[in-house]
């Protein structure tokens, strides 16, 4: 943003003053990796993605460039059984179901890591470093074996439901594939990502506020409706867009723990680029998960923007 | 910290300068090549060998369909073999002319999927089935109908592969229908078939098959068999069941992709994987049959000791579908899932 600013009134002069000034911009060349990066790494993926989208399929996986739009139409119409064009809501379910399960998962992140935030920037400093760095932890382990580790625990003979023979429930119990393990799974693999930037958002609270707070008689549910939870927005929106976000595309939890019998979205994907041999449709697919997250994160902007100008 | 960093540098020099003169990337099915005889190539010609692992032949379809995998070997199954030779994603290596021609049991020589056998020399050949615990499920076995609509015991404890592929050939097989079916009407009877299984099968997973049978966690899963009988072999109780409408046949073959950086290294494996003494001791690993000539006294997996190498039942190889066979394939699956 900043070369911008520094570069408008540069050029708006004559042209002979520009280049010094041009070869001179600190600010545009220091910034010019970040830029390129930026550019590299993450638009030009997304443009590879959106032209696949719109290109020809091959007959066996692949694909030609061109324009054809029928990967976006298959989203909602596709050939019945009997051949002719109708609508499907097949896909849309699929991208329904998945939105819903990001949605739970985060609101389930969301309820857990408030308290546990809150609970750990009470502590004094010493103990609170170290309790952030056990919400860490996880990390240092490789996603799939995590996931692994709740497949044995929730799996037959697995600790839990060994526990629960134990109070006399029937055994052989297991707890896996069901939509309840896939949601364990997820919430228990995204909730760092949650914890992290609501406690940083929670632990430069002023104290002074909620006392104040206090001396104007408010008590404890209005304190945390009017004072605290305004003030920690910040850290709440941004935990859930790290948690929403990644959950739209999670492929192994469900696959796992769900026992794949019903599709998420990144599995439509998955398939469509393999078995199906139709990347332009799982492109496709894709660029509307990719627009469905865009509209989210822009309403967010605008409400937070909305607020400041309010303030 | 620096005197880690520093003795780490020095570490890679020497570790560089010990490579060895030339290298060969493999992406072959995920432990799919004894390592026994991967240090012996290794030794043997001074060759680095890089192994990386797939677990379905649309893995690897796709890395070679999306360009330059920088991989020597391959080990596509027939009908995706068939796919990459028309598509021009392998060399022509002239196999025909190598000494591994001669090697391969000639009733595996020149079939459809490489008829003049130009691009590949095979490797390792088996079928698909339903394996059954049979510490929980005593009932019969002799037909899919027991696992494609099953009563009582098996109800719920039914496990299928996360993939069409073999799957959707099964349910064609109890039906009577052909593989690679262009006929909406017959697929539509593919997917009421799965519909109706669906309540009671647990679970559609290609991962971790042993330990999920295993533990007791599903009484029946679609499987290879290879895999049934190294299991079976360690101990556990499991038997592939012979359906008499027949089994799902595969065979795998090494080709070389286009662009190999190391083609003749690549060459040069597939020779050595091919030497009776090595195919011997790759089935012997593997427990899946070899289409190659092998020493017979050497042979660990003989008739008596792994039967289900030798099924008496039909065995019908999967076949290249057409575009319009593969989308009622993926139509199937994807309503099935929905």
């Amino acid at each position: 943003m900043t070369d911008s600013a520094h570069h408008g009134p540069v050029t708006a002069t004559a042209p002979r003053a520009r280049a010094p000034g041009f070869w001179h911009n600190l600010a545009f060349w220091g910034l010019l990796p970040s830029w390129l990066l930026m550019g590299v790494a993450l638009l030009l993926p997304i443009l590879i993605i959106a032209a696949v989208s719109v290109a020809t399929r091959g007959a066996y996986g692949g694909f030609e460039w061109g324009f054809d739009l029928s990967g976006y139409r298959q989203i909602l119409f596709n050939e019945g059984w009997t051949g002719e064009l109708e609508f499907t809501p097949q896909y849309l379910v699929i991208i329904l179901r998945t939105l819903a399960l990001a949605g739970v998962t985060t609101l389930i992140c969301l309820a857990v890591a408030v308290p546990v935030a809150y609970h750990i920037a009470c502590q004094p400093p010493r103990l609170k470093a170290a309790l952030v760095y056990l919400i860490t932890l996880p990390f240092w382990v490789s996603m799939i074996l995590r996931v692994y580790a709740w497949m044995i625990i929730l799996g037959r003979d697995g600790p839990l439901p060994r526990f629960l023979e134990f109070f006399g429930a029937h055994a052989g119990l297991s707890f896996m594939y069901n939509d309840g393990a896939t949601l364990a799974a997820m919430v228990y693999t995204y909730m760092p990502l949650m914890v992290l930037p609501v406690f940083a958002s929670i632990e430069k609270l002023d104290g002074t506020l909620i006392e104040a707070a206090h001396d104007l008689y408010g008590n404890r549910w209005v304190t945390l409706r009017r004072v605290i939870l305004p003030l920690t927005a910040p850290g709440l929106i941004s935990g859930a867009i790290l948690v929403f976000v990644p959950s739209l595309g999670a492929v192994l939890e469900p696959s796992l723990m769900g026992g794949g019998k019903q599709m998420m979205m990144g599995s439509l994907i998955q398939l469509q680029f393999s078995g199906g041999r139709n990347w332009p449709f799982g492109a496709a697919i894709a660029m509307t998960l990719l627009v469905f997250v865009m509209i989210v994160l822009l309403l967010i902007a605008r409400r937070a923007t909305a607020k400041e100008s309010t303030a | 910290m620096k005197k880690y960093l520093a003795a780490t540098a020095i570490g890679l020099c020497l570790a560089s300068s010990a490579q060895a003169e030339g290298k060969l990337n493999l992406y072959v099915w995920s432990e799919s090549i004894s390592p026994a005889l991967i240090e012996k190539f290794s030794k043997e010609n001074d060759v680095e060998v890089h192994v990386d692992g797939y677990t379905s032949n649309e893995d690897l379809l796709t890395k070679l369909q999306a360009g330059a995998s920088g991989y020597d070997l391959s080990t596509p199954s027939q009908h995706f073999l068939k796919i990459m030779i028309d598509q021009g994603l392998i060399e022509n290596i002239e196999a025909n002319k190598l000494t591994a021609y001669e090697n391969i049991d000639p009733r595996w020589r020149n079939q459809w999927w490489d008829e003049k056998q130009e691009y590949s020399i095979p490797i390792a050949y088996g079928t698909a089935g339903f394996v059954i615990n049979t510490d929980l499920y005593k009932g019969p076995t002799d037909s899919l109908k027991y696992f494609f609509e099953p009563e009582g015991d098996l109800a719920g404890k039914i496990a299928m592969l996360s993939y069409p592929d073999e799957v959707i050939g099964a349910a064609q097989l109890y039906l009577g229908v052909p593989f690679c079916s262009e006929d909406p009407a017959e697929m539509k009877k593919v997917l009421d078939l799965l519909m109706a299984q669906k309540p009671a099968v647990a679970v559609y997973s290609s991962d971790n098959i042993a330990s999920r049978l295993g533990s007791g966690e599903v009484s029946a899963h679609f499987w290879w068999d290879g895999e049934e009988l190294k299991a079976r072999d360690g101990g556990a109780p499991f038997q592939l069941a012979m359906t008499k409408e027949g089994l799902v046949g595969w065979l795998d073959s090494m080709v070389i992709p286009k662009g190999a950086p190391n083609r003749e290294n690549a060459v040069k494996f597939i020779e050595f994987m091919s030497q009776p003494e090595n195919a011997t001791e790759q089935m012997n690993f593997y427990a899946h049959s070899s289409p190659m000539k092998t020493v017979a006294e050497k042979v660990v997996y003989t008739k008596e000791k792994a039967p289900e190498l030798y099924p008496e039942v039909p065995v019908e190889f999967s076949r290249t579908c057409s575009p319009a066979a593969q989308d009622l394939v993926t139509k199937v699956w994807t309503q099935l899932l929905q």
